[in-house]
């Protein structure tokens, strides 16, 4: 079966609830439109408010977008070790998933793995609560599917007004995360698989 | 980069939520409902929205009541929707009928979710078709909309008002989980200020039910409304219900020469040179949509008819599609619905395949281009055997 | 009599009767008694909308001369709550038996109470399905036949005044047939209060009850419903260890906020203007 070339950015957000992948997933996706590209975001989560499995799937593309769930993923943000577990395999092999630190100890690493610190990160901005913004920089930076001023713009627009500033500070933190980590695999928005 | 011309004027928007504008953009200016996934967020947003419009926002104490008070809104003059899923679906059946038999206008939108019974809360179907066509006792006419993007859900709620107040029915929108929760960039007019629905004046003698325009309570002489079999000032008709026969058929041919239900019936694509033609609705016409692009990528001819309204059938655009290709591929979410009249109105003119899931999740692209391909190709062996 | 000097009839809807009750059947007086209200407060018809459910008792709409709703089974309330709402201004009136309001329509019974919204219900209570052809309710007095319980009814009655009072209900009545020149009182005091109000009809269902539980006629009911009503001795000796002492009267009336009021105070809140839908 042939595979058409979509020219499109497949994105899942995977997490448990009260992770805020909900909210990643409206950020991001608001960020897509803002810089002009067409997006759909789906959602699927259990009957749990808080801790049961969650993700977020984002087709961010210039052209119609048609079927919106994820099949293969060219990113895929993993905050949680079921999450893990159910998603990694859905990673498309010149995919790359950012996953939390914290579970790579009981997963080791693959080569397309970047383990990034997201939750010693927030804990260090006062707030565990900020994982999942500094998890969208992070997926932004090597995505470049989104532009930082629109995730500033996109961020501004959904989280409470005092909390602004400290979650620029988180996106900041993001973009570092991913820079130090592996600045090789860094793709510029300019550069993305999106011709703009 | 450079952003698309307008986009500053894009909201992303979830696809309740875009029930809801769409309900305001169609008039609506009061909501009963009950919480249910995937429905909730429209009852919220009408929570929201209505109070500072000064319409008119109840939750009430279950999907009976929420129907009931909606039916009795609408003969209190006010333009009423309810929202809810299958099993708030299944308890609103019984009112469905009596707001069918006394021909009042309302809107009610059920976003499917896997069952039966509880069934998958949060996950996407498409069981409640045949639901919405006969799930109330009794015939009725019908008219039932879908929506497969966040765009549709506004325009087809709209449309869904349009309808009922024009055809005075219920009118039902399906749509399903993932339509629901799903996050699109769309650009929407500003909501209408509120304003409120205007009724032609009555004699005491002018006949209030049957092919004559709905005019509410306390907008005229007494009124007379009833579930029993009446006659067109209202009354009881319980020996021979001629009169309520002749309402069901005068709505059904009304709702089927509507040239806006005929110009909204189906939205096709790459049909024209079409050899396989996959007829599909709501979130499953999507995916359809991108196997059209992947079976063409493998030189089959393939074309999409998105069913947009599903009941009134569209028997004649059936027809004719099946003249014109050897194959019509319907997949759903469920175990074969849709596929049922389809079949009854293709009357053999092509082959018909059916591709079912009914676990909640999607049918992927594909999926459908490969059950087509392989069905394909089975039919073409055998013709060669 | 308070009919006396009104024109009652202007209420009545003459054209359809005679009623689909039986002979001797309590709804009649009911029905007098609903439409004299009306004289009394002569009321606009065209702003009145009685509400019926399905029933003996669900017919009420069809024979008042004013706006008319038979809806289904248990619903009444239900659809009377978004008519009101939608129309504040319109006096809704519900009439409803006692398996309508209190068996499948309990639910919407106990919650119009909480909410308190200017609805006048009238409760029809025969202790017995009529309609369907003498079915027990969950009114039927403790030991009585219906022809679902032959042998007598082993289920525990339901008082409908307690569960009003205890829903919230803010003007709450029982009466009798045998009451006639009261009935219409009561129904007036309960439109005329604003919130939910509920005026309890203790009536006869000679044709079912009556005969089931070896009563006699309509007026040896009428006046087992008297003796029921104020602890004089039954008739019918037998009678005694299954007719509970009912009383009558009002058992409430008190104001507090009403629905539409607090809605329209809601909507002034956030900007709105009710009323204008």
């Amino acid at each position: 079966m042939a595979s058409v070339e979509r020219d499109q950015i497949r994105i899942r957000l995977a997490g448990k609830g009260g992770q805020g992948i909900m909210l990643g997933g409206a950020i991001l996706a608001e960020a897509a439109m803002l810089d002009g590209l067409r997006v759909a975001e789906t959602q699927e989560y259990g009957p749990e408010a808080r801790l049961g499995a969650t993700k977020a799937d984002l087709i961010i593309s210039n052209r119609q977008i048609a079927f919106p769930e994820v099949h293969k993923a060219d990113f895929l943000l993993c905050l949680s070790r079921p999450a893990y577990l159910r998603y990694a395999k859905t990673v498309a092999e010149d995919g790359l998933m950012i996953a939390e630190k914290i579970l790579r100890e009981e997963m080791g690493d693959s080569p397309n793995v970047v383990y990034l610190p997201l939750r010693a990160s927030a804990l260090s901005l006062g707030n565990e609560l900020y994982t999942n913004i500094i998890g969208l920089a992070a997926l932004a930076a090597f995505s470049g599917a989104v532009t930082k001023e629109s995730l500033e713009n996109s961020v501004r627009s959904r989280v409470k007004a005092e909390t602004v500033l400290a979650n620029f500070a988180a996106l900041d933190l993001g973009y570092k995360l991913a820079e130090e980590a592996d600045s090789s695999r860094l793709v510029s928005a300019a550069a993305s698989k999106l011709s703009r | 980069m450079s952003p698309t011309p307008g986009a500053n004027k894009q909201r992303l928007v979830m696809g309740n939520e875009a029930v809801a504008l769409g309900a305001i953009a169609g008039g609506c200016d009061f909501f009963a409902g009950y919480p249910i996934t995937p429905a909730t967020e429209i009852l919220e947003e009408m929570g929201k929205m209505l109070p500072a419009r000064g319409g008119v926002f109840l939750q009430m104490e279950d999907e009976l009541s929420a129907i009931a008070a909606v039916i009795g809104a609408a003969w209190g003059g006010a333009v009423a929707m309810t929202a809810t899923s299958g099993p708030g679906f299944s308890l609103m059946q019984e009112n469905l009928g009596y707001a069918s038999i006394t021909q009042t206008p309302c809107v009610i939108v059920d976003a499917q979710r896997g069952g039966p019974s509880t069934g998958l809360p949060t996950l996407a179907s498409q069981g409640d078709v045949m639901q919405a066509r006969f799930g109330s006792h009794g015939d009725r006419p019908t008219l039932v909309i879908t929506a497969s993007s966040v765009n549709d859900c506004y325009e087809s709620t709209a449309l869904a008002f349009r309808m009922a107040r024009k055809h005075r029915l219920p009118v039902v929108l399906l749509i399903d989980a993932v339509v629901a929760h799903m996050r699109e960039p769309v650009e929407l007019p500003p909501p209408p200020p509120p304003q409120k629905a205007s009724y032609p004046k009555i004699e005491e003698d002018t006949p209030r039910f049957g092919d004559v325009p709905f005019v509410p309570f306390g907008h005229g002489p007494v009124t007379v409304v009833t579930g029993l079999s009446h006659q067109a000032n209202g009354l009881a008709e319980t020996q021979r219900g001629v009169h309520t026969e002749q309402m069901m058929r005068t709505t059904i041919q009304n709702i089927l020469s509507d040239p806006e239900i005929r110009r909204s019936w189906v939205s096709a694509y790459q049909l024209d040179d079409a050899e396989i033609a996959i007829a599909a609705y709501g979130i499953t016409a999507r995916s359809a949509r991108e196997a059209v692009d992947v079976l063409r990528e493998d030189g089959i001819k393939a074309g999409l008819l998105d069913l947009k309204v599903l009941w009134p059938f569209p028997n004649q655009i059936l027809r004719e599609t099946a003249d014109k290709v050897s194959m019509i591929v319907v997949p759903e979410l469920n175990l074969g619905q849709i596929v049922l009249p389809l079949k009854a109105a293709v009357e053999g003119r092509a082959e018909v395949h059916s591709l079912n899931l009914a676990d909640g999740t999607l049918l992927t692209p594909e999926d459908i281009a490969e059950f087509s391909a392989k069905q394909r190709k089975s039919t073409k062996e055998a013709a060669n055997a | 009599m308070p009919r006396l000097g009104l024109d009652v009839d202007q209420y009545l809807r003459t054209q359809v009767l005679p009623t689909v009750w039986c002979p001797g059947c309590g709804n009649g007086n009911t029905v007098e008694g609903l439409a004299t209200a009306f004289a009394r407060m002569d009321v606009d018809p065209t702003q009145v909308v009685v509400v019926g459910g399905i029933g003996c008792s669900g017919r009420t709409p069809f024979y008042v001369k004013t706006n008319a709703m038979h809806t289904t089974h248990g619903r009444a309330l239900a659809y009377a709550t978004g008519l009101k709402m939608a129309q504040p201004k319109l006096t809704v009136v519900v009439t409803m038996g006692d398996g309508d309001a209190l068996a499948i329509g309990g639910n919407h019974f106990i919650h119009a109470a909480r909410r308190n919204i200017d609805l006048t219900v009238i409760l029809y209570n025969n202790g017995i399905y009529g309609m369907t052809g003498g079915q027990e309710a969950p009114t039927t007095p403790l030991g009585s036949r219906t022809t679902t319980s032959l042998t007598g009814s082993i289920e525990r009655t339901f008082d409908t005044v307690e569960i009003a009072l205890a829903a919230g209900a803010t003007y709450v009545a029982r009466t009798t047939t045998f009451d006639m020149q009261e009935i219409p009182l009561r129904i007036e005091e309960a439109i005329t209060h604003p919130g939910f109000a509920v005026v309890e009809v203790l009536s006869q269902c000679p044709t079912y009850y009556g005969r089931l539980n070896q009563i006699g006629d309509t007026t040896d009911m009428l006046v087992w419903e008297r003796d029921r009503t104020e602890g004089l001795p039954v008739k019918m000796a037998n009678r005694q260890e299954l007719l509970g002492e009912l009383k009558t009267g009002v058992f409430r009336n008190e104001k507090s906020v009403e629905f539409t009021k607090a809605y329209s105070d809601l909507c002034a809140r956030v900007g709105g203007s009710y009323g204008l839908s």
